[in-house]
C-alpha cells in the first residue's frame, strides 16, 4: 500500500506483518523433512558416527559409504529401475493419452462405464492377483525378466493416468475444437495442433506421477524378480540382509535409491502439484 | 411470417422421431472412431488385471501347496470356510481396517492444517512446500528403513534420544507398538499428498465469497466452517478415497519395519496373504483370502466410486 | 457467393425433449447481413450453429449456395465463425491464429503472411501480430477473432454474440466497424445477438425468434412499423412499446377511466372481440392538457438529459410510458393526461394469440 504525499514522493510500503503462521509452517516443514535430511546426512558418516547416542550432527564427512554401495553392484539395479520406470511410463502415455481423449469427448453412457471400469481395477487389492501372476509370469518364462515389471507397472499406473489426463483434456474449452474444425482441421489435426500443446503440461504431470509410483514399487518387484531384473527397492532390501546394523552404508544405499525420484519431484514440483490436484488449480 | 403452433402432442411426436433417427444415425463408423482410441488401453487392462483375478478364483477352490507337488485337487469352498474360521485372518483384517482408517483420517487432518498454513504468503513459502512434499517422493522401503533404524531404534534412534532429554526412558517403539509405528510412518508419507490436494481446493476457492462473509460479520473460524470447509469437502473426499485405495495395498512399510510381527500384531491383509503364499506356499488358502479381500473392497469401493463421480464428473459449481 | 436457405430446419436440445429450433424457414440472399435476435432460450445461437455444422440438423435442411448441407462436416462448409468467447488458440500468436485456416489449406507461407498482414491492417492489429492471446485486451482479442474469420474469405460469416463481452462504449464503436467491414467485403453474414439495438442498427433484415420459432423476418423499419405480433412489438424498440390489454368499446377502447377513440377502419378490425391488446410506442405519446386524453398517475420519471420517460399507470392498473421533454416533465404522483401525437401509430393485436390485427 503506497500513499503519495503532496510532494509526489511515494511513501514507504507498509512493512509486512510478522506472521506467526509462517513460523509454524517452517517448523512443520523442518519436522517433516527431518527424516530425509537425516538419511542423507548419515550416508556421509563413518559407521562409527552413524549409530550413536546422542546422535551426531557434526562429524567428518566421507564418501566411503557410497563407494561401498557401488562396490556392491548398485549399477544393474539402477539400470533396471530406469528401464522399468521409463518404459512403463512411455507405455502408459501411449495407451492412456488416446483413452483419456476419447473419454473426454461428448460423453456417452458407455464412457462412464469405461471410466468406472478403469478406476475399479485400481481398487482391487494387488495381493489377490499376485499368485496367478506369479504362476503365469513364470509359465511364460518372464520370471526375473524386467519386461514383466514393465507390463505390470503400466497396468498399475494406467487408471490414475487416464483419470488425470482426462481431467486435463476436459479443461480445454470445447469452442477451441469447434473453431479448429471450422478452420478446416480434421479431428487428428485439431488434436495435434491445438489440444496437445494445451494439455502437455498436464501430460508431463501425469508422467511424473507414473515415474514416482513405478520407481518406488516394491511388491511386484520383490516377488517376480530375482537377480537379473532386480530394481532399486529390491536391491536395497537385499543390501540390508547383507549389512544388518551398519546404518551409514544403509543410509547411503537408501539415499541412492530414493534420490532420483526426490530430485525429479523437486524440479518438477509445479507439475506434480498440478497433477495431484487434477487440474483443479487453474 | 408467423407459424401456427403445433399442439404439444405433435411436437412430442416429432421429437421422438428425431430421437430415433439420431440413435441409429450416429453411424457405426462414427461410434468406432469415437471409442476407438479407448480400446487399446481398455483391452490391456482387461487382460492384465481380470485374467489373473479369474485364476485367483479358480485357485481358491483348490487345495494346493507348492511344497507338496501333485497334491493339487479341487475342494470347492473349503478354503473359504477355513478363512472364515481363521481367527488370525480376522485379526489381520481388523488391523487392516484400523490402519487404513487411522492413516487416512490423521493424514487428511494434518494435510488440512498444512494446507491452511501454506495458503498464506510468507517468506520462503516455496521452499517450505518443497520440503513438505518430500516424504511423498521417498521410496517407501527406503523410508521405512530409515524410520526403523535411525529414528525408532531403541538404543541409538533419534526419537529416544530426544525423549531422554525430557527424562522419558528408552522405549522399544517397534517392538511395543508395531502397528502404531507403521501407521506413523505411513502418515508421514501420505500427509503431503493430502496437503497438496486440499491446497488445490483452497486455491481454487473464489475469494469474493470470503470477502462477502467478512462484510456480513463472520469471524475467521466461522468463515472456515461455513464457507471454506464445504468447498473443500470434495477435495478431502477425493484424498480420502484415493489414499484408501493405495493404502489397502500397503506392504512395503510392514515388510521393512516389522515383518508383520510380533506374530501378526502388525500384519495387514496383503502381508498376511503374502506370507501364506510365498512363505507358507499355501496357494489355495491364499487365493481364497485374496478373493474375500476383493469382495470387501468392492463393497466399499462402489460406495467410494459413486462419491468421486458425484463430486468430480460434474463441472465446477458456478461462483 | 452464397445464399442461405433454412428449410423447415429443426434441432432438439441435447438430452431433452424440447425443440431448440422449430421449423425455421429463412431465405437469405447473397451478401445480406442478417441478424437473428431473441431472448435467451430462443434458439438463435442453435440456429447459427446448425448453419456452421456445430449442431445437427435434426429435421428439414439448410442450403448454402443451393447445396444441401445435411451431413457435410463443418470443415467442408467454408464458413468462418466469430465466437462469443473468441475461441482463440492460446498457444499460437495472433498471426498464427489468423493464418491457421490458410495453413490447413496448404497456402504457402509468404502468401499467408501477406493475407494476414492485410487483414491486420484493416483491423488495426499490425503491432500485435507476434503476441499471444493471453497478452491482449478483450477488445483486441475480439478483433483477432474477426481477423481470423476475414482472412479466410469464406462464403459465409457466422457471428455468435461477438460484442457481448465488451464494455458498452467499445461495443458501440465495434458495432459500426463490423457493419462497415461487412459492407466492404460483401460476404453473406448471419449475426446472433440478444440486443435489439444491435439488430436494428446492423441488419439488412432481422429474424426475431422466440422459443425456437420464427416470429418475423423483415427489415428493421418494417419490424418497427408493422410488428407481426405482440412479442415482436414489445421486443423491438427501446424503451419497449406500451402493450395494454383493454376492454373494447363502441368506437374504440377503454384505457383506465378514459375512453380512447379509434379510427373506424381500425375499430372494424377488432370485430366482435371483447378485449384487445393495444400497442403504442412511448415516443408516440405526449403529455397534454386536452381533456380527451387518457388520465394517468405518474409513478417514475427517468431523465436522460435529451429526453425524459414518464412511467405512469391508469386506473385499473394499466401501465403506460410516455416520452416527454425533460424540462417540462411532471413529478411523482402528479395526475396528467396522455394523448397520441400527430404521427402516432396504434397497433392492434389479438388479446390471446398476440397476432397482429390488420
Amino acid at each position: 500500500m503506497t500513499a503519495t504525499l503532496e510532494s509526489g514522493v511515494a511513501a514507504k510500503k507498509k512493512p509486512r506483518k510478522f506472521s506467526p503462521w509462517g513460523v509454524v509452517a517452517w517448523i512443520a516443514a523442518i519436522g517433516f523433512f527431518f527424516p530425509v535430511f537425516w538419511m542423507v546426512l548419515t550416508a556421509f558418516k563413518q559407521e562409527g558416527d552413524a549409530a550413536t547416542s546422542p546422535p551426531k550432527l557434526f562429524f567428518t564427512p566421507t564418501l566411503d559409504q557410497f563407494g561401498a554401495v557401488f562396490d556392491q553392484g548398485i549399477g544393474p539395479s539402477m539400470l533396471n529401475s530406469l528401464f522399468a520406470t521409463g518404459m512403463s511410463t512411455l507405455l502408459v502415455l501411449l495407451l492412456g493419452v488416446p483413452a483419456a481423449f476419447a473419454l473426454s469427448l461428448r460423453p456417452v453412457r458407455k464412457t462412464q462405464d469405461a471410466l468406472f471400469f478403469f478406476m475399479s481395477t485400481k481398487m482391487l487389492p494387488i495381493v489377490a492377483a499376485i499368485l496367478p501372476l506369479y504362476v503365469i509370469v513364470s509359465n511364460i518364462g518372464l520370471l526375473d525378466n524386467i519386461w514383466a515389471l514393465v507390463i505390470l507397472y503400466t497396468a498399475m499406473n494406467l487408471p490414475i493416468a487416464v483419470w488425470m489426463m482426462r481431467s486435463f483434456f476436459l479443461e480445454v474449452p470445447g469452442e477451441l475444437l469447434e473453431a479448429a474444425s471450422l478452420d478446416g482441421a480434421s479431428l487428428w489435426r485439431s488434436v495435434r495442433e491445438v489440444i496437445l500443446p494445451l494439455v502437455s503440461p498436464g501430460i508431463a504431470a501425469t508422467a511424473l506421477i507414473c515415474v514416482i509410483f513405478a520407481w518406488n514399487e516394491f511388491f511386484f518387484a520383490v516377488n517376480l524378480t530375482a537377480v537379473n531384473a532386480q530394481t532399486m527397492p529390491v536391491y536395497l532390501v537385499g543390501f540390508i540382509a547383507g549389512e544388518g546394523q551398519y546404518w551409514a552404508v544403509l543410509s547411503a544405499a537408501a539415499t541412492m535409491s530414493a534420490l532420483p525420484v526426490i530430485l525429479c519431484g523437486w524440479f518438477a514440483q509445479n507439475k506434480l502439484v498440478r497433477g495431484l490436484s487434477f487440474g483443479a488449480i487453474k | 411470417m408467423t407459424l401456427t403452433a403445433d399442439t404439444e402432442d405433435v411436437v412430442a411426436e416429432r421429437v421422438r422421431k428425431i430421437r430415433e433417427a439420431k440413435d441409429i444415425g450416429v453411424s457405426r463408423a462414427e461410434g468406432w472412431r469415437r471409442r476407438g482410441p479407448l480400446l487399446p488401453a481398455l483391452i490391456f487392462m482387461l487382460v492384465v488385471t481380470q485374467i489373473p483375478f479369474l485364476f485367483t478364483l479358480y485357485y481358491s477352490t483348490l487345495s494346493w501347496n507348492l511344497v507338496r507337488p501333485g497334491s493339487r485337487h479341487f475342494v470347492g469352498l473349503n478354503n473359504y470356510l477355513a478363512v472364515v474360521k481363521d481367527s488370525q485372518f480376522w485379526s489381520v483384517a481388523l488391523n487392516t481396517v484400523v490402519l487404513i482408517v487411522g492413516v487416512v483420517i490423521i493424514s487428511a487432518a494434518l494435510g488440512l492444517l498444512l494446507a491452511l498454513l501454506l495458503d498464506r504468503a510468507f517468506p520462503g513459502r516455496g521452499v517450505v512446500r518443497t520440503l513438505l512434499i518430500t516424504p511423498f517422493l521417498v521410496t517407501p522401503v527406503a523410508a521405512a528403513l530409515i524410520w526403523k533404524t535411525t529414528i525408532l531404534d531403541p538404543t541409538n534412534g533419534i526419537l529416544n534420544w530426544v525423549l531422554s532429554l525430557m527424562g522419558i526412558g528408552p522405549v522399544d517403539w517397534i517392538g511395543q507398538f508395531p502397528l502404531t509405528m507403521v501407521m506413523v510412518e505411513l502418515i508421514w508419507q501420505w500427509t503431503p499428498f493430502m496437503m497438496l490436494l486440499i491446497l488445490a481446493g483452497l486455491q481454487s476457492m473464489p475469494r469474493d465469497i470470503l470477502e462477502a462473509g467478512r462484510v456480513d460479520g463472520a469471524g475467521a473460524f466461522q468463515l472456515f466452517r461455513e464457507l471454506t470447509l464445504p468447498h473443500l469437502r470434495r477435495f478431502i473426499e477425493l484424498g480420502v478415497v484415493l489414499g484408501a485405495i493405495y493404502l489397502v495395498n500397503t506392504f512395503d512399510a510392514i515388510y521393512m519395519m516389522t515383518q508383520g510381527g510380533p506374530g501378526i500384531a502388525s500384519a495387514n491383509l496383503p502381508f498376511y496373504i503374502y506370507q501364506r503364499a510365498f512363505l507358507g506356499f499355501d496357494m489355495g488358502q491364499a487365493a481364497a483370502m485374496g478373493v474375500v479381500v476383493v469382495i470387501f473392497t468392492i463393497a466399499i469401493a462402489s460406495f467410494a466410486l459413486r462419491l468421486i463421480f458425484k463430486s468430480f464428473t460434474g463441472k465446477e459449481e458456478a461462483a | 457467393m452464397a445464399s442461405i436457405t433454412y428449410k423447415n430446419a429443426s434441432c432438439i436440445y441435447e438430452g431433452s425433449d424440447k425443440l431448440a429450433v422449430d421449423s425455421l424457414n429463412l431465405d437469405i440472399k447473397d451478401g445480406e447481413f442478417i441478424v437473428l435476435v431473441g431472448p435467451s432460450g430462443s434458439g438463435k445461437s442453435t440456429a447459427l450453429r446448425m448453419l456452421a455444422g456445430l449442431e445437427d440438423i435434426d429435421e428439414g435442411a439448410i442450403e448454402i449456395g443451393g447445396k444441401d448441407m445435411t451431413g457435410v462436416p463443418s470443415k467442408d462448409r467454408d464458413i468462418a465463425m466469430v465466437f462469443q468467447n473468441y475461441a482463440l488458440y492460446p498457444n499460437k500468436t495472433v498471426a498464427e491464429n489468423m493464418g491457421f485456416a490458410l495453413k490447413l489449406r496448404g497456402v504457402p507461407a509468404d502468401e499467408r503472411r501477406r493475407k494476414v498482414e492485410e487483414a491486420a491492417k484493416i483491423l488495426d492489429l499490425t503491432e500485435y501480430l507476434d503476441r499471444k492471446p493471453a497478452k491482449l485486451s478483450g477488445g483486441q482479442r475480439q478483433r483477432v477473432a474477426m481477423g481470423r474469420a476475414i482472412v479466410r474469405e469464406p462464403q459465409v460469416f457466422c457471428m455468435d454474440e461477438p460484442l457481448s463481452n465488451l464494455d458498452a462504449k467499445l461495443r458501440v464503436q465495434t458495432r459500426t466497424q463490423i457493419a462497415a467491414l461487412q459492407r466492404r467485403l460483401g460476404t453473406t453474414t448471419v449475426y446472433v445477438t440478444h440486443d435489439q439495438v444491435e439488430a436494428m442498427t446492423m441488419g439488412d433484415r432481422v429474424a426475431v425468434l422466440k422459443f425456437g420459432k420464427l416470429q418475423q423476418f423483415a427489415s428493421p423499419s418494417e419490424l418497427y412499423d408493422r410488428p407481426a405480433n405482440a412479442f415482436v412489438a414489445g421486443f423491438i424498440g427501446s424503451p419497449a412499446m406500451n402493450l395494454i390489454t383493454v376492454p373494447v368499446t363502441a368506437d374504440g377502447v377503454q384505457v383506465g377511466s378514459s375512453p380512447m377513440k379509434l379510427e373506424r377502419e381500425q375499430r372494424g378490425l377488432i370485430g366482435d372481440l371483447k378485449e384487445v391488446t393495444v400497442g403504442v410506442r412511448p415516443e408516440s405519446l405526449e403529455l397534454t392538457t386536452d381533456p380527451d386524453g387518457i388520465e394517468v398517475t405518474v409513478d417514475l420519471v427517468e431523465d436522460l438529459g435529451s429526453e425524459a420517460y414518464v412511467y405512469t399507470h391508469a386506473s385499473g392498473g394499466v401501465e403506460l410510458v410516455a416520452r416527454s421533454n425533460p424540462r417540462t416533465a411532471p413529478k411523482l404522483g402528479d395526475t396528467v393526461r396522455l394523448s397520441r401525437n400527430a404521427d402516432a401509430v396504434v397497433h392492434l393485436f389479438h388479446p390471446v394469440s398476440g397476432e397482429r390485427l390488420g
